[in-house]
């Protein structure tokens, strides 16, 4: 198990600050997440890793040892590229026997490994199969195998599943998940699903434009996001903006969309605007005259989605709140049907301005 | 930017650095003596443009330079509009034979040219086969010679640097472009002029300028055709080597104007069409055209018609060399009298031919592989100058490429002349842009993670690129190795300036035979250069297919 310090590392493309000085610490055994929208640095940090794109500033260490100035092929990582990069002129078995090759392992021993490692991947008995011979899928877990099997110091995972369908990605999240967790591997996973990284990770980079915007577990990067941003970005969510009424004790009464909201106190005078997150399974249709936290409104349209059933309500002004609940057959999604939502003030982030 | 090759590894580096040594000592060096020679007076060291002076002032050379400058532009407008409608008709309109009017249109290209030149010669010039059975019927007969047969051999040689760029680009037309535009209401006329046309014209220019640099330095077929009219590669030729008495000062200056010009246009080409090229994907490719029996006629009579055209002269030399020849008359009685006579006195020029074509084709790839794979897989300032430096050789011609080798290797440290490896260093880097280009087409269909999974897993980078790299070539090297071959086998021009004593090729014996010998000796030994061509271009035909023939 190794750690990975990276200390503020930059890198610029022309005018491009794809990496704009970023400081992670990685823990021994952690999957380690960077998830934000394309082009926010997350494939040039991991490349830093591996050693395919050089630092401007900075540096890399794995333990204690520095690795930045290291050539990519001294550095022990293993790396699963987005498009398997399996090499076409070799077996299925030659794919998996490369890298202990490289490092010149005797025969036996390699035929060992290679036969464990295509076995950890649910392969056993592909060996002699040529690459162009299997699916997606087992292209993927031998390009998992490939990069287990040198026993590296870090996984390396761009994307790793964005080429897979719907169910298989799911499959495989797990999977690697799970043995990523069995060998007890620090891995760095690239991604810019948030569904994928809240599932897999000990503990996610929010990038945005070369920079972090948070690092955190995935529960209290959902439950309480640093910015708009990161809220925004992990999933559905109202951001709303108001201006500060009253302070009643733990709470703040803040004006918006026409209605009175109850949110965490913060250190902003009366008065002043502020703007909160409120995810769309945090409201709750009641009865009117519920003791929580309650606003009114009326229902502007309704979508279904199997379990879920998602609601467009309207308050006062502006835009519609956006209401998601389990369809347990309760609400009657009617347009224009008045509806009571209620709500637990400490599950609302507020950003200080 | 960055001005070093990025540090990761040693090797793109050492590539650099060898390549720049190797093109600095055998192109920038003998070019600098070129350029310097054409501004030294006789003495050789005092500073002077009198040589350019006297080429401007004299009407002879002023001639030359215009009249090289006409014939390329004619050919390239006329190869234009040859090659632009050919390409419509191939890409879209079901024209019988297609396929193996596919296959047959690069072959123009990879034919000699002024094998080419000696077929119409043969054909319809003075002495020619069908202008006596002309006259014997007693009809008119017109010239060959001078500039309509000049821009008519050139145009049926070099139509296809227009024709397969085009053919691509039409290819690439999204069909869905062309519905757009007839959907917002305009003809199906006008979306072929205000949309078709625009998107593919970048690549259609680019082919022409090829056209046009390589009529401008052609030296075999204006020396078959062009007579008593001053041709600038063939002036800078003649002063050189002197029939009067060489002039080495005047012979650079025509060299350098050659050069210049040759520059300019590759300049155009690289830096204007190079960006305006549009990136389109042909997701739907447009439907096939199935016009009524008049147009299929029509049609398919034009493609057949050009491309008949430029390869049947090269079946007629063949013919021509097979049958008997009394004195120069032909006999009607077939006969391998014209080989035995070819051959009589040595089979020399031919294993030359063989050997040094061999030699000059393998190290071509070995050098400008390495060197199309730091280009295309390390971008970096260092890179970007060996790119433009391995593009240099195509815009001197071979002519100048030999007065400059000359110039260069004749006396001090190192000589030369009179010797084989003057010819093949001459080839190696006159192939060596089209090694490159080839080498990075090849190299741009190999993804490169698979190189980034091999260093990933402990690979040394130059480890990766000889074990895993090059055997994922190597389908595209043999190809591309054997097409240099296949053209430095009826290289003239350099080898014209640059062979000596032993070291005759078969282009040298052509060229000489021209000079008067009989008709039979020539056809001989243009029918061994011709399927010296075209065996090989057959037996890896598919290879070429798939990879190189994009970039010819
Ligand atoms: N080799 C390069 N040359 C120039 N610019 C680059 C290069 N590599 C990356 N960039 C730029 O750096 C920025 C970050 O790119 P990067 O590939 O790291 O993004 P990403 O977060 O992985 O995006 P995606 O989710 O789309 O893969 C982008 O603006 C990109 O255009
Ligand atoms: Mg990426």
């Amino acid at each position: 198990m190794t750690a990975v310090t990276i200390s503020r590392v930059e890198r610029t493309f022309g005018a491009v600050h794809a990496v704009a000085g970023v400081s992670i610490d990685i823990r021994p055994g952690e999957l380690f997440t960077l998830l934000g929208p394309s082009g926010c640095g997350k494939t040039t940090l991991l490349r830093m890793v591996a050693g395919f794109c050089d630092l401007d500033q900075g540096s890399i260490a794995f333990g204690d040892r520095r690795i930045d100035t290291l050539p990519p092929h001294r550095r022990n990582t293993g790396m699963v590229f987005q498009n398997y990069a399996i090499f076409p002129n070799l077996t299925v078995a030659g794919n998996v026997a490369y890298g202990l090759k490289a490092r010149g392992v005797a025969g036996a021993d390699i035929q060992r490994r290679v036969g464990r490692a295509l076995e950890l991947v649910h392969l056993d008995g592909y060996g002699e199969r040529q690459p162009f011979q299997l699916s997606g899928g087992q292209l993927q877990r031998v390009a998992l195998a490939r990069a287990l099997v040198i026993e590296p110091d870090v996984l390396l995972l761009d994307e790793p599943l964005s080429n897979l369908d719907a169910q298989l990605r799911l499959d495989m999240r797990r999977e690697i998940r799970t043995l990523q967790q069995t060998l007890g591997i620090t891995a760095i996973y690239v991604t810019h699903d948030q569904e994928e990284a809240l599932a897999i990770s000990d503990r996610i980079a929010v990038m945005r434009a070369g920079r972090l915007e948070q690092v955190g577990a995935p529960a209290a990067i959902y439950r309480t996001p640093a910015t708009p941003f990161v809220a925004e970005f992990l999933g559905a969510t109202n951001l709303l903006t108001g201006t500060v009424e009253a302070l009643d004790g733990a709470h703040l009464l803040v004006a918006a969309l026409g209605r009175r909201f109850r949110v965490p106190a913060a250190a902003v005078p009366t008065g002043s605007a502020v703007s909160f997150s409120l995810r769309p399974e945090a409201l709750i249709p009641v009865e009117p005259g519920h003791p929580w936290a309650t606003v009114t409104g009326e229902i502007a349209a309704a979508e279904h989605l199997g379990a879920l059933l998602r609601l467009d309500v309207r308050l006062g002004d502006g835009p519609p709140l956006r209401v998601a609940m389990l369809d347990d057959g309760a609400v009657a999604p009617a347009p224009g049907r008045p509806i009571t939502l209620a709500y637990d003030p400490a599950r609302i982030t507020v950003f200080a301005p | 930017m960055r001005w070093a090759v990025p540090s990761r590894s040693a090797f793109p580096l050492t590539v650099a650095v060898l390549a720049f040594a190797f093109l600095g000592l055998f192109l920038a060096y003998p070019l600098w003596k070129v350029l310097a020679s054409s501004f030294l007076d006789a003495s050789g060291m005092r500073f002077t443009v009198e040589a350019y002076a006297k080429v401007l002032s004299t009407g002879y050379y002023r001639s030359a330079i215009t009249n090289s400058l006409l014939i390329g532009a004619l050919t390239t407008a006329a190869s234009i509009a040859i090659g632009l409608p050919m390409a419509f008709l191939l890409a879209r309109m079901a024209i019988p034979g297609r396929s193996v009017l596919l296959a047959l249109s690069a072959l123009p290209l990879i034919l000699p040219s002024f094998i080419g030149a000696y077929a119409w010669v043969l054909l319809f010039g003075r002495a020619g086969i069908v202008t006596q059975w002309l006259q014997g019927l007693g009809l008119p007969t017109t010239t060959i010679y001078g500039l309509p047969g000049l821009v008519l051999v050139f145009t049926l040689h070099s139509f296809p640097y227009v024709l397969l760029p085009a053919i691509a680009a039409v290819r690439a037309v999204d069909a869905s472009i062309e519905e757009a535009g007839q959907n917002l209401g305009a003809s199906r006329w006008r979306v072929f002029l205000t949309v078709t046309v625009p998107v593919i014209m970048p690549a259609v220019l680019a082919g022409g300028l090829l056209v046009f640099i390589e009529t401008l330095e052609n030296f075999g077929v204006p020396f078959v055709l062009a007579e008593d009219m001053p041709i600038l590669a063939i002036e800078a030729y003649k002063l050189f080597v002197g029939e009067v008495g060489a002039n080495p000062g005047m012979a650079g200056a025509l060299a350098m104007i050659l050069v210049l010009i040759a520059a300019l246009a590759l300049l155009v080409q690289r830096y204007y069409l190079g960006r305006r090229r549009f990136a389109t994907v042909a997701r739907s490719a447009p439907p096939v055209l199935r016009p009524g029996p008049l147009g299929r006629w029509l049609a398919g009579g034009f493609v057949w018609g050009v491309v008949l055209l430029a390869i049947l002269p090269f079946v007629a030399i063949v013919i021509v060399a097979l049958m008997k020849f009394r004195g120069p008359v032909m006999q009607s009685e077939m006969s391998l009298g014209n080989f035995e006579q070819l051959f009589a006195r040595s089979h020399r020029p031919l294993y030359n031919t063989l050997g040094l074509a061999t030699v000059a084709a393998i190290g071509a790839s070995l050098i400008g592989i390495p060197i199309a794979y730091v280009l295309t897989r390390y971008r970096s300032t260092l890179s970007h100058a060996l790119d433009v430096l391995a593009m240099v050789p195509f815009a001197v011609a071979g002519t100048v490429m030999g007065i400059g080798l000359i110039l260069a290797f004749n006396s001090g440290w190192l000589v030369l002349t009179g010797g084989w490896l003057i010819l093949v260093l001459a080839w190696l880097v006159r192939k060596l842009p089209f090694s490159v280009r080839s080498g990075s087409a090849i190299l741009h269909q190999i993804d490169p993670s698979l190189e980034e999974a091999s260093i990933n897993l402990g690979r040394s980078p130059s480890w990766t690129f000889f074990r895993l790299t090059v055997p994922l070539m190597l389908g595209g090297i043999v190809g591309g190795t054997v097409l240099a071959w296949v053209t430095i086998v009826s290289e003239l021009s350099s080898t014209v300036v640059l062979y000596s004593g032993p070291w005759s090729t078969m282009t040298v014996v052509m060229f000489r035979a021209l000079e008067g010998q009989g008709a039979g000796a020539a056809a001989a030994a243009a029918t061994v250069l011709i399927v010296a061509t075209v065996v090989p271009l057959a037996l890896v035909y598919r290879l070429l297919r798939r990879n190189n023939l994009a970039v010819l």
